[in-house]
Order: C-alpha cells, then structure tokens, then sequence
C-alpha cells in the first residue's frame, strides 16, 4: 500500500493512528519539533512551533495555539491522548532549537523552546527518548507510524535520532 | 600558512554567468520604467501589466491575501491598483516576475524548488512588520529591496551550482558567517552577485545597495534605516527555517542594525510572530507550495 505524506508546516501539527503515513516537518531552524509516538496503539504526531511562550500575544495564541511551543506541545499531547495513545508508552523525540552565530540573547528563540518544550514535557510526565537540537543547522524531521521511527535530514545526510 | 586547493568557481565565473540569468519579464521592465516617471498614472501602469496575463493572474493571487487586501475582495487589477496605488503595484509586480527565476531549486545550496521564493516573500514581509511594529513608515524601497536580497543564491546556487560544502566547512571551522566563507572560497558573496544582477536589471540604486550590504549594513553609507530592517528580517526567516538548506544558520546578525532600531528580543518574537501569521496567508498562493501538499511518498 502506498504510504501517504502529511506535512507540518509552521505552527502546525499532524497526527494519525494510519500506519501507512509519514509525517513529515521540514526546515527546523530555531523552531522546536516534537514527535510523540505510542508503539502500542501506533498513534503518532509532530508538532512545529516557532516562539517560545503564548503570553506574548495572547489573542494570536487563541487563535493559533501551535505556534507557540508552551501551548503547541500540550496540543500535540492532548491530541494524541485522544487517538487511544497513555502518556507512560509515548516515544518522545525533539529535533531543532538551532542558533545563528553569536547570537548573544537578542535571537535567542531556538534555546528559549528548549527550555519551554522541556517544561511542558516535565509537566506532563513524558521523558525525552532522543533529541538533536542547537548548532547551526536546520533539520527535517520524519515519524514513520508503522514502526515509529524518527528520521532526521540534515547538513545533506539522513540518519535516525 | 594553509594551504587551500584552487575553487573550482572564481569571481569572474560568477560575473560571466549574470548574462545567463533571465532578464525580467518585459512588462516588469515597462512598470519599472513607468514608476520612476511620478507624472505616470495608475492606468498607464495597469496597461503595461494587462499585457502579460501569467503576471496579472500572479499579482492578483498575491493582492487577494489578507496581508495586503484585507477583508476585501480584489476582482481585476484596476481594483488593485485603486486600492493599493502605484507603490504596492510596482512591488507585486517585481515579486510576481521574480518567481520563475527563484522557483527553480539551487542545487548549491541544497534548496528544493520554491524554497527561494518562500523565503524572499517571508523576509520582505518580516521588513515591513519590523517597521509596523516600530510605528516607523517602511520607505518605499523597502519590500523589494528585502524581497530581493538574496537573489544572488540564484547565480551561485543554480546556475554554476556551486558546492556548497567546502564553503559550510570553511565557515564551520573558523566560526564565519556563511557568506563571508562565500567571498574566501569563492572570491563573491551572494550579496556582491546579487547586486551586480539588479544592477544589469536597470534596478534603482537605493534597492541594488541594500541588497549589496544586506550582511554588512555598517558599509553602507548615508541613512540605514532600510538596510537595518533587512537585516533583521533576513535574521528571523533564517531562523523560522524559511529558505534555508547546506547554509544552515550560520549567519551573524548585525547587532548594530538590532540596535539602531532599538530592538529587543520580545520585540523580535512579536515581529516573528506578525510575519509568520501574514505568511502564512501569503504562502498559499505562491507557486508550488510546499505546506498542504500531503500525497503520496
């Protein structure tokens, strides 16, 4: 059967329990990208959320929840607990938080979702599996729902995280 | 000293394959023309655009989006231009014209097809909300000159193909911004080409400097205001992912330019944020967009 492609674009999520799909978001730069994945019920999505915190634009962030990774990722969760996926079985894998070059703090945005994502995640009870953030590069980032499977492009090469 | 192998590509390889690039399509040039002349009406401009159906088909898709027409419902080109006056005109205008030379992919760079064009309407928009948000009128060079900043990508990236990967390596292993590794490896930047190429579009002047010094607003003479904006924006694009491949975000913002426009980092969170949303809009309307296109792998 053919396998089918659900993009995430920015301040966006996919999720599905279809294990002929691959969810794929591509070009994280400072953005965060959180995969979630119950290899049980082979329930699985990935979130791209841009900016750190939801309290600097309230109204936007009622509006577009995901582009913010605090609101962002708890979407991702309550998502997926909702296709029959429990928090102690989900796969969790984090993928960009990348940097320009001697950023100070000014465009600090890529750090800032880390700390924000691990926040969320600590709240929520789920552990990191793997990650792969910060440096210079941006990354793309594949779930394959049948196996669960997390996929990184990068710099040119393709490797699993 | 260190030795380097000879670069496959010099600066003169670059500046002779200018005459490769397409030129802009002829109404472009006729609107271009047009504009410079303030004694020139709205409708003579229409006219000239009227001519090339492909281009008014693309100005109007872009004039439909929420960022530039609102709630509104712009049916012909007249309405455009009743609505939006000659300035925004001239500036769909050159974006429209400019997809066929940015859609294509730059194997240099490692950037599929679309990726230029999403990420030159991302960062002219990321300008003119940086300036919105400062309450500080955008000039009127300032959409194209940002639209166009990195049009040199092209000339390196497509047409020589330039590898990429041993200017990445150079910039990773003494810490340089990507296009400062350009001008070592290659003897140009994409800036330096990109300004050389609207400079053979008959361009005005103030949009070919911006362009010229886009990375290094400090080398640019007389007021910075615009050039600050681009830099900034061009910043924020790289960082939300948009236009980006083998370069990564090895790029140096100019902390002068953050400064002079008295930015801080919650402003530039707000302003990624005013982009993104107007972007995402845009986005759909430009050719072959990426974002929606679920199907088959």
């Amino acid at each position: 059967m053919r396998s089918v492609k659900l993009t995430v674009g920015i301040s966006d999520m996919k999720v599905s329990s279809e294990k002929n799909d691959v969810i794929v978001t591509y070009s994280l730069g400072s953005c965060i990208g959180l995969s979630l994945y119950d290899p049980v019920v082979q329930v699985g999505g990935i979130v791209h959320c841009m900016l750190p915190l939801s309290k600097i634009d309230p109204a936007r962030a009622a509006a577009m929840p995901l582009m913010f990774t605090d609101t962002g990722s708890s979407r991702l969760i309550e998502a997926i607990l909702q296709q029959g996926a429990r928090t102690p079985r989900l796969i969790a894998k984090v993928a960009g938080a990348a940097k320009l070059l001697d950023n100070g703090t000014t465009f600090n945005i890529g750090a800032r979702n880390q700390v924000v994502l691990r926040k969320v995640l600590w709240k929520n009870k789920i552990l990191i599996a793997k990650e792969e953030t910060g440096g210079t590069r941006a990354r793309t980032m594949s779930l394959y729902l049948d196996t669960g499977r997390t996929i990184l492009r990068s710099g040119g090469q393709e490797y699993e995280l | 000293m260190e030795e380097r192998p000879l670069p496959v590509t010099t600066r003169a390889d670059v500046l002779r394959k200018l005459d490769e690039i397409p030129a802009l399509p002829m109404a472009a040039t006729a609107v271009l023309r047009l504009a410079e002349d303030p004694r020139t009406g709205i409708g003579e401009i229409m006219k000239a655009i009227e001519y090339d159906p492909g281009l008014t088909s693309d100005i109007l898709r872009l004039a439909n989006t929420a960022y530039f027409a609102g709630p509104r419902k712009i049916a012909s080109l007249r309405d455009a231009g009743v609505l939006f006056g000659t300035q925004r005109i001239v500036e769909l205008v050159l974006a429209s014209s400019i997809f066929p030379i940015t859609q294509k992919p730059l194997v240099g760079y490692d950037l599929p097809a679309g990726e230029l064009t999403r990420h030159a309407m991302a960062l002219a928009i990321g300008a003119e909300c940086i300036a919105e948000m400062l309450d500080r009128p955008a000039p009127t060079h300032t959409f194209t000159s940002a639209l166009l900043a990195d049009i040199g990508k092209v000339i390196l990236g497509t047409f020589l193909a330039v590898d990429a990967a041993p200017i990445l390596s150079l910039a990773l292993e003494r810490n340089l911004s990507f296009e400062v590794a350009e001008r070592e490896i290659l003897g140009i930047d994409h800036a330096e080409a990109g300004a050389a190429l609207l400079d053979q579009w008959n361009l005005p002047s103030g949009i070919i400097e911006v362009v010229r010094w886009h990375h290094n607003p400090e080398e640019l003479t007389g007021d910075r205001y615009v050039v600050d904006l681009v830099n900034v924006a061009m910043h924020l694009t790289v960082g939300c992912g948009i236009g980006v491949g083998i370069d990564g975000l090895n790029y140096r913002p100019c902390q002068s330019s953050v400064d002079r426009l008295g930015l801080d980092q919650l402003q530039l969170e707000q302003a990624t944020c005013d982009m993104l949303v107007a972007f995402r809009d845009i986005e759909l309307q430009l050719p072959g967009h990426r974002d929606g296109a679920d199907d088959g792998v």
